[in-house]
């Protein structure tokens, strides 16, 4: 039977542990406080991020300091809390401020793209082939289509083997509806004097949308023949079909061309 | 910097400062409401569509939450709710940016067709 410790002999045992557990903690903040950081250095230098910074990053910055400042006497649980939070909040800074990129460069194309249109109408530039490889249609047809793609204004077309293909883009639509936008129903209007004055003209109307988007294709078709029919174009000329893109990839997003053909 | 998005903060000072564990049944409701509608707002968002991997965590830890609540568990109500409000403003953030890149590229598309057009037509 072994003797009793004595009391002095435990305390000096417990202060030996205490200073190796010193002596082993790591100096420096904790590995997944260095990787918050981390992260929020690389948003930093970023300059699509940082220019874009809204109060997301601000949160973001704010809930790694005090994590760091506190990591150290946090139990595991709130330790575990801290990190999740912070680093759910970095992502929602990143995303946030990608979003505000985006929508920004999406306006300045937006308004190049009104410079183009305008140029594109005021000068009738000579209707253009899109697809290179593709060639136009030649004879009469071809200038009838032509001729009537040069009274297009606000809409982008081409002429090549099928007709002439006008498109009603995404950006025409309400986001994620069917529903022509006011720009685009302008756009459509000359359009629709086009038909009218073009009856021998035959015309398919193609939702274009993400594989297994069939219904968001086809709705947009749909608004599309609906306004080409209110504003004077018989219903009898207007064919609908909906079909898979592959530029389309976002569900929802679906575009719509229009198939001009003269018999 | 809000009110909510201050009480991120809140939490983790409170557990740094021993308080944590003194969250109560007022300040965990709180808590789950907040988390309740930062979901619902992702679901507005079409983040089913654009994010469905953060809304599937959203709603797993609100369901975590509401368990928690059931058994008067304020604390763990809190940390739930507090994951479950990130998780749904994160699947909304990532739902926004994906609009708008698939809105950028598609305008993008239509300028280099038109670049096309008018470059065949003669440059101005």
């Amino acid at each position: 039977m072994t003797a009793p410790a004595s009391p002095r002999l435990l305390l000096a045992g417990a202060l030996g542990l205490i200073c190796a557990s010193c002596a082993t903690t790591p100096p420096g903040p904790p590995p997944d406080v260095v990787r918050l950081e981390d992260q929020l250095e690389r948003l930093h230098a970023d300059p699509r991020i940082a220019g874009n910074a809204g109060p997301e990053l601000a949160n973001a910055d704010a809930a790694v300091d005090t994590l760091a400042r506190n990591a150290r006497t946090l139990d595991a649980a709130d330790y575990q809390q801290g990190v999740y939070l912070s680093d759910k909040l970095i992502q929602i800074a990143e995303a946030s401020a990608f979003a505000r990129y985006a929508e920004q460069r999406g306006a300045a194309l937006g308004a190049e793209r009104e410079r183009l249109l305008a140029s594109t109408a005021a000068r009738s530039v000579a209707p253009a082939v899109a697809a290179a490889s593709v060639p136009p249609p030649v004879g009469s047809a071809s200038a009838n289509l032509l001729a009537l793609q040069s009274q297009l204004g606000g809409l982008e077309s081409r002429v090549d083997e099928r007709g002439l293909v006008v498109r009603v883009g995404n950006y025409m639509f309400e986001p994620d509806q069917a529903a022509l936008t006011p720009t685009a129903q302008r756009s459509l209007d000359s359009l629709a004097r086009a038909l009218r004055a073009e009856p021998g003209t035959t015309v398919l109307i193609e939702g274009r949308g993400a594989a297994g988007d069939g219904q968001s294709a086809a709705a947009r078709a749909a608004a599309v023949r609906d306004y080409l029919n209110a504003r004077g174009v018989e219903l009898a000329r207007l064919d609908l079909a909906a079909r898979p893109s592959p530029e389309t990839t976002a569900p929802g997003q679906a575009r719509v061309e229009v198939l001009i053909r003269t018999d | 910097m809000n009110r909510h998005r201050y009480r991120y903060l809140l939490l983790i000072a409170a557990a740094a400062s021993g308080s944590a564990a003194a969250i109560e049944r007022g300040d965990a409701q709180i808590e789950l409401a907040q988390a309740t509608a930062a979901v619902q707002t992702a679901e507005r968002d079409d983040a089913a569509r654009y994010s469905p991997a953060d809304l599937d965590e959203a709603h797993a830890m609100l369901v975590n939450a509401q368990q928690a609540a059931d058994t008067s568990a304020w604390r763990n109500v809190a940390i739930y709710a507090e994951r479950a409000k990130v998780d749904g403003e994160l699947a909304s953030a990532r739902a926004r940016q994906h609009r708008a890149e698939a809105a950028t590229a598609e305008i993008e598309r239509s300028v280099d067709t038109l670049r096309a057009q008018l470059g065949r037509g003669g440059a101005p």
